[in-house]
């Protein structure tokens, strides 16, 4: 199976600034990759243009065989739309909708709208009770997860997650890996970007970025199993999270 | 530290701040603009409205203003055939008093008037013809030294003229109305003559030719120095007409117009020293004594009515315009708070309290008003002398009292568009706003 | 599936966003909101009053008294009443306040002359509105009215009786006492007459349906009176209809002054109010710029963004106009009532066209901020504050 992503040569430069220099990198479907690095080592830009939310000052990204330099920006956007989701740090919820309605919404720009398909995307991760209530009627891990749903609710290629627990505290933080580690094992793709070891360590691969250049790339021992947390409580849901996706 | 704060903010949120600067510059421009135009609107339209002609009419006590004109059947005795009886005329050389009264500014213009009757043609195609003396263009100098040009025409705006008016220099010069002139067979440059009350010839040179719509129409309008000739009343004149701007009259002109006596001291001081109507045409007979000054009510109070009027519709505008402004820059300035719920919930958590962090907000809020509001009044300046020029055809000075009032309507809009903003976004708690989104 | 399914499986959803967005952000919609609602009102008010505003200064300045007068043609004396009827006919009922008729005779009181004018005074206060009567005016058969000067001069006022005696036109002598109700002031030639009812002189001489001069105050403008008499003159011989130049062309000037004022004023205010309006709006609109980035992330097209901002602002404009207008309306009457005592009639057609205009304007000024935020990548937008 080709890669699901292809990064070659990649430099992005904001005048005098190198943010990303020379950085090469391949992903191949299923696998978890952690994007590591101190502030300012080129680790957000290279996931914004691994989501297409920027685009390289040179170089060239391959996103499920398609070259994304030969793109115009309005099938950038729809490449977008069908292979990523996106994940935040600060979850970005719009405040006047529902948990529901946000989840809607990804389906409204994506193509139609489902509110069952919706809800079951709530039920997933936990949250079908609060379904009805708005953002600033949730805690931050809730608001989390409901951007987690938000990004799964496509079924995306990729999943690609900015410091998704950067914002949390221990126990929201349990929880928002324990989703992600069932995501990997129903087959889904993740970019997680994180500067905390601890959260790199679920990965099964990752990359370290230095001064905007790859510093180092490597495999976890545990690469390939699942994660120590979903191995032991949660390997009979896992199944389901990733039936659903395979199904459609 | 605070105005590092104060500042630093002001610099890096431009676009933002440009709004509020902008609205309330707009606000103080309309309010300044609006404002100098209420208070000047009133002495502009009075101007205007002296097109209507002369609003006092000065004659001598025991005159009647009928005159010959309205001589009608059984009723020949004629007022000027008394002409040896001077208590029944002005005299022409204490004219200039008029412009020596305590409100001698406002009188706009003034002409005094002599009719008398001439004959045009001979034997059985004879008629008689109505001259009138007047001033055209008659310099007089006051006693202070200073000049003062006054005469007719101003008077009469609606009069249609042909050729060229009259002139104090021109003895035998004459406008000559519409319909005379047409039965008469006169053109313009044409010289006739008629024979006066002693039987004289008297030739007289066609200047102009004037079209009113009334009795002038029929009539002659002359030097009063040929009518003095023609009349044998050297140095006479039998009214004066006098324009003048006036205070809309109100409850204590009319009271004081009823019975000057009925006031006290200090109501009667107010009066006196107030350009009603009645004051001034009590002044005008202060001045000249042994003459009535009568209010033309036709033109006074219509006068009045339409002056009051149109302030009272300008005011309402002025009211409406400011309420306008002051909703429309506290709605931004509220909005502008309202968007810094996250910078100010952190600096909550910093510590900050909550007058320190209102202290902030209101110093940042009022300098960028008043940034704006100074460039706005400067623009409302400029607007203000285009409405007054385009309209008016002369500026509108506007009132230095204007310079507060906007400065308070800034400040106090500023405020109260701040205080129920801040109010909402400190009773947040730090975590929700930093948090919540 | 065709896109149109899509679109109409769809168009629920954008319902529901958009109705979520005006009800739940309702704090900032209020602002929104109240600027839309400033400037509607202030357009409205402001083009209704422009609109009635030449009709009701010119109402006003019917104050100066009658701007058309009937006089007798050519060799004739006097004008038949019954003329005058016929004269009426050609005056638009809309815009006559009166038509006064007067018949002047030479009277004499106590042996001294006076000028006797017979009028009708319900017409004569509505036409000469400056006459100022120390008394009362008129009401029964025998109440007479005397000029200032007249009183003055005989100690004649309310409460005594003044007898006149004359001869008509047969030479046939006629004598009457009257009763003195008031005096009237208005400085002119009127102060030396003595006014009594048309038909009471009538009465008087035994001579009736003579009139020698009757005076019309019409609330119209220079050109539509020219109209007029042109008219009447036309189709009756006998009357002669000037215009009272004085009156006439002194109120075009004044008038046109007035009126251009009103306008600029009101342009001026109209202008500044719309760029207030403008600004609220595009305030509102730079609050969001990160949902803008957002759901562009989420993967919709500067397009389809732009359009569900532009329909909110469509919303709000139309509301705001709505509100605006009613405000507005109140507000013009307001001003009318307060200024020239008269309800004024709405045009109605303003409605429409002020919500069209409040719409206009917000979209407008929706348009600027959004398609900037719209052109901004997301990422700049969604990478903190």
């Amino acid at each position: 199976m080709a890669n699901i992503m292809e990064i070659q040569n990649v430099s992005k430069i904001y005048g005098p600034l190198k943010a990303l220099q020379d950085v090469s990198l391949s992903v191949p479907p299923g696998q978890w990759l952690a994007i590591m690095g101190p502030s300012g080592s080129g680790k957000t830009t290279l996931m914004n243009i691994i989501g297409c939310l920027d685009t390289p000052s040179l170089g060239e990204v391959i996103l499920d065989g398609v070259r994304l330099s030969s793109l115009k920006p309005g099938e950038l956007t729809t490449i977008r739309r069908e292979a990523i989701g996106l994940i935040f740090q600060q979850f970005h919820l719009v405040s006047y909708l529902t948990a529901l309605e946000n989840v809607m919404m990804a389906q409204f720009y994506h193509s139609l709208v489902d509110e069952g398909e919706a809800m079951e995307a709530l039920e997933r991760v936990g949250l079908s009770d609060r379904a009805r209530h708005l953002p600033r009627q949730l805690s931050g891990g809730e608001q989390q997860r409901v951007c987690i749903a938000r990004a799964l609710i496509n079924h995306p290629k990729l999943l690609l997650a900015d410091e998704p627990t950067g914002n949390l505290d221990e126990i929201n933080e349990k929880l928002v890996m324990d989703i992600l580690h069932k995501l990997r094992g129903g087959g889904s793709t993740i970019v997680l970007v994180t500067h905390a070891p601890e959260v790199a360590a679920h990965a099964d691969r990752v990359i370290v970025l230095e001064h905007g250049k790859l510093a180092e790339d490597r495999l976890n021992e545990r690469g390939g199993d699942a994660g120590p947390l979903a191995a032991a409580g949660l390997a009979e849901s896992e199944g389901e999270v990733g039936g659903a996706k395979m199904a459609s | 530290m605070f105005w590092k704060m104060v500042t630093g903010a002001l610099r890096r949120q431009k676009s933002k701040r440009l709004m509020v600067a902008l609205t309330v510059g707009l606000g103080v421009s309309l309010a300044t603009a609006m404002l100098g135009v209420m208070f000047d609107v009133g002495d502009k339209v009075n101007q205007e409205l002296k097109t209507y002609g002369a609003n006092l009419t000065v004659i001598p006590r025991g005159a009647s203003l009928a005159g010959d004109k309205y001589r009608f059947e059984g009723e020949t005795e004629d007022a000027s055939a008394g002409a040896e009886d001077a208590e029944n005329y002005l005299p022409e050389d204490e004219l200039y008093k008029i412009k020596m009264i305590f409100w001698a500014f406002n009188v706009v213009d003034f002409a005094p008037f002599l009719a008398t009757r001439l004959t045009v043609g001979e034997g059985p195609e004879a008629r008689e013809v109505v001259f009138n003396g007047t001033w055209f263009n008659k310099t007089l100098e006051l006693p202070t030294g200073d000049k003062v040009t006054t005469g007719v025409m101003p008077l009469k705006s609606w009069w249609r003229l042909e050729g060229e008016p009259g002139s104090d220099d021109h003895f035998d010069g004459v406008m000559v109305g519409r319909n005379l002139a047409a039965e008469l067979g006169l053109g313009l440059g044409s010289v006739f003559t008629a024979k006066d009350a002693s039987g004289a010839r008297r030739s007289m040179l066609t200047r102009g030719i004037i079209e009113s719509g009334g009795d002038e129409d029929d009539e002659i309008f002359g030097t009063l120095a040929f009518a003095q000739a023609a009349a044998g009343l050297p140095g006479l004149a039998q009214k004066v007409e006098v324009s003048a701007l006036t205070t809309p009259e109100n409850d204590l002109a009319r009271r004081a117009a009823a019975d000057p006596e009925s006031l006290s001291r200090l109501e009667w001081d107010a009066w006196y020293c107030t350009a009603y109507i009645s004051s001034i045409a009590y002044q005008i007979e202060e001045a000249l004594p042994g003459t009535r000054v009568k209010p033309v009510w036709r033109v006074a109070e219509s006068e009045g009515a339409i002056m009051q009027k149109t302030q009272l519709l300008i005011v309402l505008l002025t009211v409406l315009t400011l309420l306008c402004s002051a909703l429309a820059i506290s709605n931004l300035v509220t909005a502008n708070i309202m968007e810094r719920s996250v910078e100010i919930g952190l600096m909550k958590a910093l510590g900050a309290s909550n007058l320190a962090v209102s202290l902030l907000i209101l110093a940042e809020t009022l300098l960028v008003a008043f940034l704006g509001g100074f460039v706005g009044y400067l623009a409302g300046l400029g607007l203000a002398r285009f409405i007054g020029i385009s309209v008016f055809g002369s500026q509108v000075v506007v009132k230095t009292v204007v310079i507060p009032l906007a400065v308070l309507m800034v400040l106090l809009v500023t405020l109260l568009g701040s205080l129920p903003a801040l109010q909402a976004i400190l009773k947040l708690k730090p975590t929700e706003v930093l948090h919540g989104r | 599936m065709g896109a149109k399914t899509a679109l109409q499986g769809n168009r629920p959803f954008l319902f529901r966003m958009l109705a979520s967005s005006l009800v739940r952000r309702r704090s900032r919609l209020l602002v929104a909101l109240t600027g839309i609602a400033i400037g509607a009102t202030v357009l409205l008010g402001l083009v209704t009053l422009c609109y009635d505003i030449p009709r009701q200064l010119s109402r006003e300045f019917r104050s100066y008294g009658a701007n058309l007068a009937f006089v007798p043609v050519g060799g004739a004396l006097a004008l038949d009443r019954g003329l005058l009827e016929k004269a009426r006919a050609f005056l638009p009922q809309g815009e006559l306040v009166g038509l006064t008729p007067f018949r002047y005779e030479s009277v004499r009181s106590r042996m001294l002359p006076y000028t006797a004018v017979g009028t009708d005074f319900t017409e004569a206060r509505k036409t000469s509105p400056f006459y100022r009567v120390e008394g009362a005016w008129p009401a029964r058969p025998g109440e007479i009215l005397v000029g200032g000067d007249v009183a003055e001069r005989t100690g004649l006022g309310p409460g005594k009786t003044m007898p006149l005696d004359g001869r008509n036109s047969r030479r046939e002598r006629y004598d009457q006492e009257f009763a003195v109700v008031g005096v009237v002031i208005t400085g002119g030639v009127e102060d030396e007459f003595v006014f009594l009812s048309l038909s009471d002189m009538e009465a008087m001489t035994g001579e009736e349906g003579r009139v020698d001069l009757a005076e019309a105050s019409l609330s119209a403008g220079k050109d539509e009176l020219e109209r007029i008499a042109g008219a009447i003159k036309a189709a009756l011989p006998g009357v002669d209809a000037r215009l009272v130049t004085q009156v006439t062309r002194s109120e075009e000037t004044v008038l046109a002054k007035l009126t251009s004022l009103v306008y600029l004023v009101t342009a001026v205010v109209l202008t500044l109010t719309m760029i207030c309006v403008a600004t609220t709006m595009m305030t509102v609109v730079l609050e969001r710029r990160r949902e803008i980035g957002l759901k562009k992330a989420l993967g919709a097209d500067n397009r389809r963004v732009a359009r569900e901002f532009l329909a909110e602002g469509l919303c709000l404009g139309i509301a705001g106009g709505l509100l605006g207008s009613a405000l507005g309306l109140i507000f013009a009457r307001v001003v009318s009532e307060n200024v020239f005592g008269r309800a004024l009639n709405p045009e109605l057609f303003l409605i429409p066209l002020t919500v069209l205009v409040s719409a206009l304007v917000t979209v407008v000024a929706c348009l600027a901020p959004v398609r900037r935020a719209v052109d901004v990548e997301p990422a700049l937008v969604l990478r903190g504050e």
